[in-house]
């Protein structure tokens, strides 16, 4: 009987705990979550379509360093737009892909109804074949994306002249409404990497920058990306667990650039990524008056409006940044962008004095002007050097709302643009959202010189 | 005298588990009940409560695939509600996680802490093998009641991350002896704050073991906010080892 007893504490000792704190827990499941949910409807898969109307307020600036030349920038816009991408399986491996964005718009300088009130985007129209596991053989008008930076890409090699009237400064907001470049493209993909070659040839001459009054209402815009042969020519590898970079070979005329991708994660918040592409050619300057002077934007015969360097040579750009993601699930971006062939502050001095050195002959604001249009054409920076941050927060502060904030900084001048984006998803199906975006900086600095000092945009959204 | 030992001897041969295992061992038999050993896929349904009622619902398609070298799975996610959503992918290819969207045509690196659905991490809906990111160690028995109010048995193991893939820096689980079955897991971020709470619950025969049906995560930051996620149209599915490579993201079609 005694060694009955002396065994109980040992038996009481390694009994199993009831962990009653830890049950508490399960009072934080709502009664809701007992029963099977309401199941919502599937979307259609392969397609993805939305109405969206989208009405904006320009506010200009008073006075201007340089003028600028007409046309002003509209003072309001509304635009209602069907969004469409869609994609169709024929079998045999082969599929149809359409994108494309049919757009009705009101300006303050554009009559209405007028010929400028259409416009179709036909993004993309390709045709797909799969003959092999691995193997895809593309044929038509496609988006061919690259790069791995948020705010500018060296890289991504056919974003010229490819985004034809923005909503916003978001650059992966431009990214969804560019135009596809008619191409073949072949790639193949194994488990260690992949290669991809495209070939865009010349199908027209080079045009002149489009303004917000002559955009083309039905005219696929191959001018803005078939006017010259391009060809590139990429290839990624996996190298280590987690290491993947990408290499680029791109040729368009008589230039030649190459370019590389990498990214690194750093623990489980945050992911390191550097972008460069480097080429021999022109300076910006040099390149937008070469440009100018070709499509006729700017006399043959009118001198340059300020100095510039004509050395065509190795340049440079670079995209190096870090994003990071808070316990508060908020990702920011930062980013430091180098482009060489950008105006330096000489540059800037120049520009901003090239009226007070030649005195008012016509055409120098306009010629000045153009510079700075062909690169924004180009999706270039214009300044050598910028940085850049973005911040993203999914459900803040309430459920359902989106809020995204960006800037952009001319660190050579410390000017810059900033915007501040909220979604709020009603439902499903709708969408309401905002956007409110500003410049800022000296009268004579990169974004202070801008013609637009604010604007907001209050947009619905309906998916289809 | 003999009667009163063998009676003790009895009596805690009830209170121990059937096979002493190791922590390891126990984390890789529940990863054996949530995920087959075979290739994948699976509808899964998220639907967000938030102050008790239902207010969103995301699904989601995931593909899996053990990789052979590092027996961690190998995700694609493919958004199939809501329509705004539609058509983006996330990619988990050992230590690489992308994500693309087809408005952009773009693939972005991210991290596992990123979100993009929901209340939940990318992390928190990927098929993932802890014993691999994780390394364990029991703190005890404990009988804890499941998500149905059930009590269970259970190992209660604290796990630390030891990959720079896991989505947490720390988590504590509760298996239940000898079925292995996962029933509770606490997520702790690396500043030690309780992130969230997760019960697996409906475990019903599908591919050939008994599996949880549906999980639920309380969001222990704002316990207003409650993530149920339905496993869906579990079933056997190879998948392409092409289909790990981002550069074939943009060709992924839905099935």
């Amino acid at each position: 009987m005694r060694a009955w007893f002396a065994f109980l504490p040992v038996m009481l000792a390694i009994q199993p705990v009831f962990a009653a704190n830890e049950d508490t827990d399960l009072d934080l499941i709502p009664q809701a979550a007992q029963t099977a949910p309401v199941a919502a409807p599937a979307a259609t898969p392969g397609q993805r379509n939305y109405l969206e109307d989208a009405l904006s307020f320009s506010i200009p600036r008073q006075t201007l360093a340089v003028p600028f030349p007409p046309p002003q920038p509209a003072s309001w816009e509304d635009r209602l737009f069907l969004d469409s991408r869609d994609e169709w399986r024929l079998g045999d491996g082969l599929t149809v892909t359409y994108s494309g964005r049919f757009n009705l718009r009101a300006e303050n300088d554009i009559p209405f109804p007028s010929h400028e009130t259409v416009r179709n985007e036909l993004r993309e129209a390709y045709v797909s074949w799969q003959p092999a596991a691995g193997l895809w053989l593309d044929l038509g008008r496609i988006n061919v994306k690259s790069g791995v930076a948020a705010g500018y890409n060296p890289t991504d090699f056919f974003r010229t002249r490819a985004v034809v009237e923005p909503l916003t400064v978001d650059p992966g907001v431009l990214r969804e409404d560019r135009l596809g470049t008619l191409m073949a493209l072949g790639q193949y993909v194994w488990a260690g990497g992949s290669i991809t070659a495209a070939f865009a040839p010349r199908v027209t001459l080079p045009t002149a920058l489009y303004t917000n009054l002559n955009l083309p209402s039905f005219d696929p815009m191959l001018d803005r990306t078939n006017a010259a042969d391009r060809m590139l020519l990429k290839a990624s590898a996996t190298v280590a667990d987690g290491l993947s970079p990408e290499l680029l070979l791109y040729h368009q005329g008589n230039q030649t650039e190459i370019g590389t991708n990498l990214t690194v994660g750093i623990g489980q918040s945050a992911i390191g990524y550097i972008e460069w592409a480097g080429g021999v050619q022109n300076g910006l300057i040099d390149e937008a008056l070469r440009y100018g002077r070709q499509t006729g934007s700017i006399p043959t015969r009118a001198p340059a409006p300020l100095p510039f360097d004509a050395d065509r040579m190795f340049r440079n750009d670079l995209s190096v940044g870090l994003s990071y993601t808070t316990a508060t699930k908020i990702t920011f971006n930062l980013e430091y962008h180098y482009h060489q062939a950008g105006l330096s502050p000489q540059d800037w001095n120049n520009w901003f004095t090239a009226a007070s050195r030649l005195g008012r002959i016509p055409g120098v604001d306009a010629a000045l002007w153009f510079i700075r249009a062909y690169a924004q054409d180009q999706q270039q920076p214009i300044s050598r050097h910028t940085g850049f941050v973005r911040a993203d927060w999914t459900n803040a502060f309430v459920t359902n709302l989106e809020l995204t904030a960006l800037a952009s900084v001319d660190l050579q001048d410390g000017s810059g643009v900033a915007q501040a984006t909220a979604d709020y998803f009603l439902s499903r199906v709708w969408t309401v959202g905002g956007l409110a975006s500003f410049t800022f900086g000296g009268r004579r600095s990169d974004f202070g010189s801008l013609p637009q000092s604010a604007g907001v945009l209050v947009r619905l959204v309906r998916y289809l | 005298m003999f009667r009163a030992w063998f009676a003790a001897v009895l009596l805690l041969a009830g209170t121990l588990p059937a096979a002493a295992q190791t922590p390891r061992e126990i984390i890789a038999a529940a990863d054996r009940v949530r995920n087959p050993g075979q290739p994948f896929r699976t509808t899964n349904t998220l639907t967000e409560y938030v102050g008790g009622k239902q207010k969103d619902q995301d699904q989601i398609v995931v593909y899996a695939k053990e990789d052979p070298a590092t027996h961690q799975f190998r995700n694609v996610v493919r958004y199939v509600e809501p329509p705004r959503d539609a058509g983006k992918i996330a990619l988990l290819d050992g230590k690489s996680l992308w994500f693309y969207d087809p408005a952009s045509k773009a693939s972005v690196r991210i991290s596992p802490q990123q979100r993009l659905i929901g209340q939940a991490s990318i992390g928190d809906v990927l098929t993932v093998n802890f014993v691999v990111d994780y390394a364990g160690t029991l703190l005890g028995n404990e009988t804890i009641s499941d998500a149905e109010r059930q009590k269970r048995d259970c190992w209660h193991l604290d796990m630390k991350a030891v990959s720079d893939t896991a989505t947490y820096d720390r988590v504590e689980y509760w298996i239940e002896h000898d079925s292995f079955h996962p029933i509770k897991a606490k997520f702790y971020a690396d500043s030690g704050r309780l992130m969230k709470i997760l019960y697996y619950r409906g475990y019903q025969e599908r591919l050939g073991a008994l599996r949880p049906s549906e999980a639920v995560i309380i969001d222990a930051v704002d316990s207003t906010l409650v993530t149920t996620i339905s496993f869906g149209d579990l079933r056997f599915q190879d998948v392409p080892e092409t289909w790990f490579q981002r550069d074939t993201l943009p060709r992924l079609r839905a099935e």
